[in-house]
């Protein structure tokens, strides 16, 4: 009698154990979504912006080139490439910036200053995205998460191996 | 700029009338967001709830527990746990921000109860110490929970890389940075003078390292005089200083903020020998801030504040001969001074809270990306149940 209540309730903690994984996990889950949505989002606009200013006077016509090769790339690159294209256009981005600040205009300037604002929430993105992913993959690893497939058919989270310094 | 209007829960985990780093960083914030058009309510422990401004929610009295090597004022247990439950239903918040969510008090309640967004700040720094691996397991589940986490400093983010594996965004504390450099330059506080504002009976602030620094001082400097503004006793703290040198020696008590502001504006120098303990070191934005030359010990959170130099001078932590050192030859060099206070008052305006709560603002932002407000967590709601059964009775 004694060691049926006992077994039961060491089921019951058990139970509660499981379904408790399996609500953190989702959870997770759930948190590498919507920052991965954040940082697409920013990178898209970003992307944008280094687009109107290929377009505008600030580029020269062969910097205007690289830079719109570099963020039409950034934007169709599919997710195993888009780290490569992002740091791409980070990098043109960077070229122009070095040297078209002296003789910006107004609107030009207002629009550098619109992309250093992104810039700086890019990063904020990046990192909030990265743990979302490392947490999600340490919780994975972990043995009662595996032998009772509480991931259920969720992919496992990449790292994307963003420049930790873009810009 | 901050354009949509939010409704924001603060949770402050130490009790609000006891003086501390977090509860002025807390009162600042939340004063800062109000202004801006948000509506903030701040939940926090209190011993004397009719004194609190009218955003604060008191969630009970703290108690006075020991940790990290002071005494600190928390608040936990079953009631506790039912008013943060209860005050998380009972406004429709947008996010909810909470403050040292990793230490046993409401904000870690706070994060165990409630579901969406959740930004954390965390404030301490601390060495690695070993019952993590104990509590490491317990803390996870609820720290992951939040969707953005700050450190107010590098030394911060490391104890939180160190402690719970997990990266943080690094937001510095705010200051008014105006109402310091607004400080008048008052004769009285002139000339060779060296300014220390703090709890000076505390070891770790290091008054004593200055004390035993200025019979060296004093040989070079003749005239020198120490101003020591802050709460405590001084006639037991000048049982320690040397009788020749106790004249040289002026303890001012508690100054109030526009007077920090003009002591700042005034003094020669502005010694900081604070021994640890330190995370961000707000004392020294409010110095660089008023045009202070600050003199500094290289604890961590001092050496980054100040650029490694850039912004003030440093020295090696708990020396008191290189402290001497470093004093003597900035009394000696107007213009060395000139240009550490120049440099400083620029750098101090990152601090300010414009520049600080925007940052804050944009994580706000991220963390609610995809959510629609924060609700009780679903998850154990048996246990919560369990626990909270004499609310629901009433």
């Amino acid at each position: 009698m004694k060691s049926a209540l006992i077994l039961g309730f060491v089921l019951l903690v058990g139970l509660w154990y499981l379904s408790f994984s399996a609500t953190r996990l989702d959870r997770l889950h759930h948190r590498v979504e919507t920052s991965w949505a954040n940082l697409d989002v920013l990178l898209q606009k970003r992307a944008a912006i280094a687009l109107e200013i290929a377009h505008s006077d600030l580029a020269d016509p062969a910097s205007s080139l690289l830079l719109t090769g570099a963020a039409y790339q950034a934007r169709d690159a599919d997710v195993e490439h888009r780290s490569v294209a992002e740091s791409g256009l980070s990098g043109a981005l960077s070229l122009i910036l070095s040297d078209g600040l002296a003789h910006a205009s107004d609107s030009e300037k207002a629009l550098l200053q619109e992309l250093s604002a992104l810039t700086a929430k890019i990063g904020v993105a990046i990192a909030i995205h990265t743990d979302a992913v490392s947490s999600t993959q340490m919780v994975r690893k972990k043995l009662v998460v595996k032998t009772f497939r509480l991931a259920g058919t969720a992919p496992l989270p990449v790292t994307y191996e963003f420049e930790s310094d873009v810009l | 700029m901050l354009t949509k209007k939010l409704t924001i829960g603060i949770v402050c985990p130490y009790g609000w009338d006891t003086p501390g780093g977090v509860q002025n960083h807390v009162r600042d914030l939340a004063e800062f967001l109000i202004a801006a058009g948000h509506t903030v309510s701040v939940l926090a422990p209190a011993i004397d709830e009719s004194q609190l401004p009218d955003y604060v929610v008191s969630a009970g009295k703290p108690i006075s527990i020991p940790y990290n090597g002071a005494v600190a004022r928390v608040l936990f247990g079953p009631i506790a746990y039912a008013r943060v439950r209860q005050w998380i239903g009972s406004a429709e918040f947008d996010l909810l921000h909470l403050h040292e969510p990793a230490i046993p008090s409401i904000s870690l309640l706070a994060c165990w109860a409630a579901e969406g967004p959740m930004v954390g700040t965390f404030h301490a720094a601390a060495k690695r110490q070993k019952v993590i691996f104990a509590i490491g397991p317990i803390l996870e589940p609820a720290i992951e929970k939040l969707s953005a986490r700050i450190a107010v400093s590098e030394a911060a983010r490391l104890t939180l890389t160190d402690h719970l594996e997990t990266d943080a965004v690094v937001v510095p504390n705010g200051i008014y940075a105006k109402r310091y450099s607004a400080g008048i330059f008052q004769q009285k506080w002139a000339g060779n003078t060296i300014g220390f504002i703090g709890r000076f009976e505390e070891p770790r602030k290091g008054l004593q390292v200055l004390v035993d620094a200025l019979p060296i001082v004093a040989r070079f400097a003749p005239d020198v005089k120490v101003f020591v503004a802050g709460p405590g006793d001084p006639r037991e703290f000048e049982k320690h200083i040397d009788p020749q040198l106790r004249h040289r020696f002026e303890f001012l008590g508690k100054i109030s903020e526009q007077e920090k502001a003009d002591f700042m504006s005034s003094v020669s120098l502005y010694v900081a020998p604070n021994t640890g303990g330190e995370s961000f070191g707000i004392i020294l934005a409010e110095a660089l801030a008023g045009g202070a030359c600050v003199v500094a010990s290289n604890i961590p959170a001092f050496d980054s504040l100040l650029g490694s130099g850039e912004f003030g001078a440093l020295f090696e932590s708990e020396n008191s001969t290189d402290l001497a050192k470093v004093i003597i030859d900035l009394l000696r060099d107007q213009n060395r001074r000139k240009q550490l206070s120049i440099a400083g008052k620029a750098h101090a305006q990152i601090f300010d809270w414009d520049v600080v709560a925007q940052q804050i603002f944009s994580i706000y932002e991220m963390a609610m990306v995809g959510a629609n407000g924060v609700s009780l967590s679903s998850d154990g709601r048996a246990w919560s149940r369990f626990l909270s059964r004499d609310e629901e009775k009433k």
